[in-house]
């Protein structure tokens, strides 16, 4: 009997994974044939930055030879590397420093008690609301003021303070056990050696996401080095690569090796930190 | 106990000192003084250091009376909402792609190397048929390749290959793809180049039939816009009578409801019908009145009432109507259009064609895009017991879908709705500076890049300010609405 069962169970298991084979074997095909057109695009970019010039208008899109040099002439033609330099300077900067004093913000806002606190913290929320648009103008008047138009400083200094750093971090600082904070004060550690040394290890999580967003968010800002840059050599690779389009817009081979260029270190990082990311993207949205 | 308190006060303000100070300088600052620049008549051409008689002058209210007269801010607001009109495929792409990932791809995870053999397979037979069969050209042995390597990427690594792959548009937009894309689009890119041949075709086939019998599409699409626009009316008269909304709840779906038909009244090619939609619906709603007033049921009816779920049905089979009428029109016009060849779009330099080529853009980067991934988490948070339920009382696809899995994500659809919308208002600037300079004639300037263009190049700081808070107090009253209204509906 039930050796009979134990059949009529395989025989029935074996029915249900079988479909489910043939049912994930479908849906894979589905996807990754999505994703394939998703990609076509990206294709076409890297086969465009290998053709010569007079290729790019052709019906193949495969060129007849590889054109690695292509790579190569856009460092001759361009400052390229410098952009390179001025973008990854700037978000190192941005990011270094915006997370700092997030974490010093987002401390105070998570583990401390002082009076007025959540009006001052309402008061940032509120901010997030507000359109960027409408702050550049002034921000630029200001910068004006400082002389820091046309410098680094100029466009790393408005990039180091956060309404949405301070939020994610304190999103992060909250699921901390409250009950560390009284175990520190007992052991008799000020309040800066809690941060440092208990709060800040503990919400790496949220520290490394916050460094992801904010790198790349300086990474690809358009806006405000386009108003604040003016020297060529102080470009960034966004108004860079707008710089190549309206100078060199024809040589469109090598403006697809610039291009590629400057998408690769992006992919790189997403497929490395996705995990980081995805879960800082989910959890953004929490405010809502 | 008060010079504790004191202390908490200080060790609190100390750790927020450096943010706050940037925040002063940085936001607070400039918010007020673009406030108090919005008042102004601050114009780099008149007031600069070779001008030193020309002062700065407060003018009132008259740069926002401007804002109300400028025909351009009209204008850009129009592009700025033609945009938006992506938004629902864009939704609607994320919450598909996210359901197609959330997908059990675990089920083959001990069968790894089966699956690695099975896909190499697959990827080789392509490839041998490809350059058996068709063209052998490198590029589709290329293209086949790159499929079967994602295939089996996927099969490998599960949801998370397929996710990094379908994110990589939205997470590498920028200055560098909209270029990419601005040179695919140009006349002699690889868009227009492929599309050179099919169309070549369809002018032949076209020229090659009678036209009366080509612009049957054209009363097919024409049927279908009414089916459309009755149905909208059948579903509103049922929740109406049912008292699923509220009676205010109607006037704003029906409005929108309406608009195409009214559009329609205005661009129709036979004269004749012109003003058959419109008719249409006036006499539908009459006939929704009478019905609600027979037959209304008396349950209670809070005002306002499933507002924002009708509102979003409104919104996005409005633009399904306006698909429509757009193709109907296209189809009719065929014939006539096909007898000197059918050419490919100039895309980006085409004034009509402009809008369109950057809204396919955008949708391509906005199925994969963070919408998506918060879909995903949305879809995992739903109870299996529901799905299973479902299975038990042998609920189809459709059902499962209609009945779970939509009202379960219903908030994050909210979410993601309002989001959406204020980043429409505020966008289109990155593309605009990057793809078309805000051209051909203005036709993809939105209004965040005539701030730019006002504020930056022509120099009116007090005008582009005043824009800026306009557009403020519209993104702001709107996402109250959403808030006030919209909220109702998700908490049902």
């Amino acid at each position: 009997m039930t050796k009979q069962l134990n059949q009529k169970e395989v025989k029935l298991l074996s029915k249900m994974t079988k479909v489910s084979f043939l049912k994930t074997g479908y849906i894979h095909l589905v996807v990754a044939t999505i994703a394939l057109l998703f990609s076509i695009p990206f294709i076409w970019m890297i086969l465009a930055s290998l053709k010569t010039n007079a290729e790019i208008s052709m019906t193949t899109w495969i060129p007849a030879k590889l054109q690695w040099d292509n790579y190569k002439e856009v460092f001759r033609v361009l400052p390229y590397a410098k952009f390179y330099w001025n973008s990854i300077f700037v978000a190192c900067w941005v990011t270094f420093l915006q997370v700092f004093t997030s974490a010093l913000a987002a401390f105070s806002f998570a583990r401390l008690k002082w009076p007025g606190r959540d009006k001052v913290f309402l008061m940032y929320l509120g901010t997030m609301m507000l359109p960027g648009l409408v702050m550049m103008i002034p921000n630029y008047q200001i910068m004006i003021k400082f002389g820091l138009v046309d410098t680094m400083a100029g466009l790393i200094i408005p990039g180091a303070f956060s309404a949405f750093g301070t939020f994610l971090l304190r999103q992060f600082m909250l699921a901390i056990p409250a009950s560390l904070d009284e175990a520190a004060e007992i052991d008799g550690a000020t309040k800066w050696q809690l941060f440092w040394d208990v709060i800040l290890p503990l919400c790496r999580p949220g520290l490394i996401t916050l460094t992801i967003f904010t790198f790349l968010g300086a990474y690809r800002n358009l806006f405000w080095p386009l108003v604040m840059m003016k020297t060529v050599d102080k470009y960034t690779l966004p108004i860079g690569l707008l710089f190549f389009d309206s100078t060199r817009g024809n040589t469109t081979h090598l403006m697809m090796a610039a291009v590629t260029m400057s998408v690769i270190p992006m992919i790189l990082v997403f497929v490395f930190l996705q995990k980081y990311l995805v879960k800082g993207i989910q959890l953004g949205a929490v405010k809502g | 106990m008060n010079s504790k308190k004191t202390k908490q006060l200080f060790t609190g303000i100390g750790f927020i000192s450096p943010n706050i100070c940037g925040f002063l300088v940085f936001t607070l600052v400039p918010l007020v003084f673009s406030m108090i620049l919005a008042f102004t008549n601050w114009d780099l051409k008149l007031h600069n250091m070779f001008k030193p008689e020309n002062t700065i002058q407060f003018v009132g209210f008259a740069n926002f009376v401007r804002l109300f007269k400028d025909e351009y801010f009209l204008m850009y607001f129009g592009n700025t909402l033609f945009f938006m009109m992506g938004i629902p495929f864009g939704i609607a792409g994320s919450l598909g792609a996210a359901m197609l990932l959330n997908n059990n791809f675990r089920g083959l995870n001990n069968r790894v190397w089966k699956m690695l053999i099975v896909s190499a397979i697959l990827a080789a037979s392509l490839a041998v048929l490809m350059a058996v069969g068709l063209k052998a050209t490198a590029l589709t042995i290329l293209i086949t390749t790159v499929g079967g390597l994602m295939l089996i990427g996927g099969a490998v690594g599960g949801s998370t290959v397929y996710r990094t792959l379908f994110f990589l548009p939205c997470f590498t937009s920028g200055v560098a793809i909209f270029l990419l894309w601005k040179k695919m689009y140009s006349p002699v890119g690889p868009i227009n180049i492929a599309l050179a041949e099919p169309l070549n075709n369809l002018s032949k086939t076209v020229n090659g039939i009678e036209p009366s019998t080509v612009q049957i599409g054209f009363w097919l699409l024409f049927a279908l816009m009414l089916l459309i626009l009755a149905w909208r009316f059948k579903v509103i008269n049922h929740k109406w009578r049912d008292a699923e909304i509220d009676s205010m709840s109607v006037i704003l779906p029906t409005l929108f409801t309406c608009i195409p038909a009214y559009f329609f009244s205005k661009v129709s090619p036979v004269e004749s019908v012109k003003w058959v939609p419109l008719t249409i619906a006036v006499v539908l709603l009459i006939a929704c009145i009478i019905n609600w007033i027979i037959k209304k049921q008396d349950f209670d009816s809070t005002p306002w009432k499933g507002h924002g779920g009708m509102i979003v049905g409104a919104l996005v089979f409005m633009v399904a109507q306006f698909i429509c009428i757009g193709l109907a029109l296209v189809i009719y016009n065929l014939p006539e259009m096909a007898t000197n060849g059918l050419e490919a779009p100039q895309w980006l330099a085409d004034y009509y064609w402009a809008k369109p080529a950057i809204m396919i853009m955008s949708l391509w980067a906005g199925i994969g895009s963070n919408n998506m991934l918060l879909y995903l988490a949305g879809l995992s948070n739903v109870p299996p017991e529901l799905y299973e339920a479902a299975d038990i009382d042998g609920a189809s696809g459709f059902q499962r879908f209609s009945s779970i899995t939509w009202p379960q994500l219903a908030p994050v659809t909210f979410f993601i709705f309002i989001m959406s919308i204020m980043g429409g208002l505020q966008g289109g600037f990155a593309t605009a500076r990057t793809m078309t300079q805000g051209g051909p004639a203005g036709s993809t300037t939105t209004l965040s890049y005539y701030i730019y263009t006002e504020g930056f190049n022509t120099g009116r700081l007090g005008y582009a300010s005043a824009i800026g808070w306009g557009l403020f107090a519209l993104v702001f009253s709107i996402t109250i609405f959403n808030w006030k209204f919209g909220s109702k509906y998700v908490n049902d």
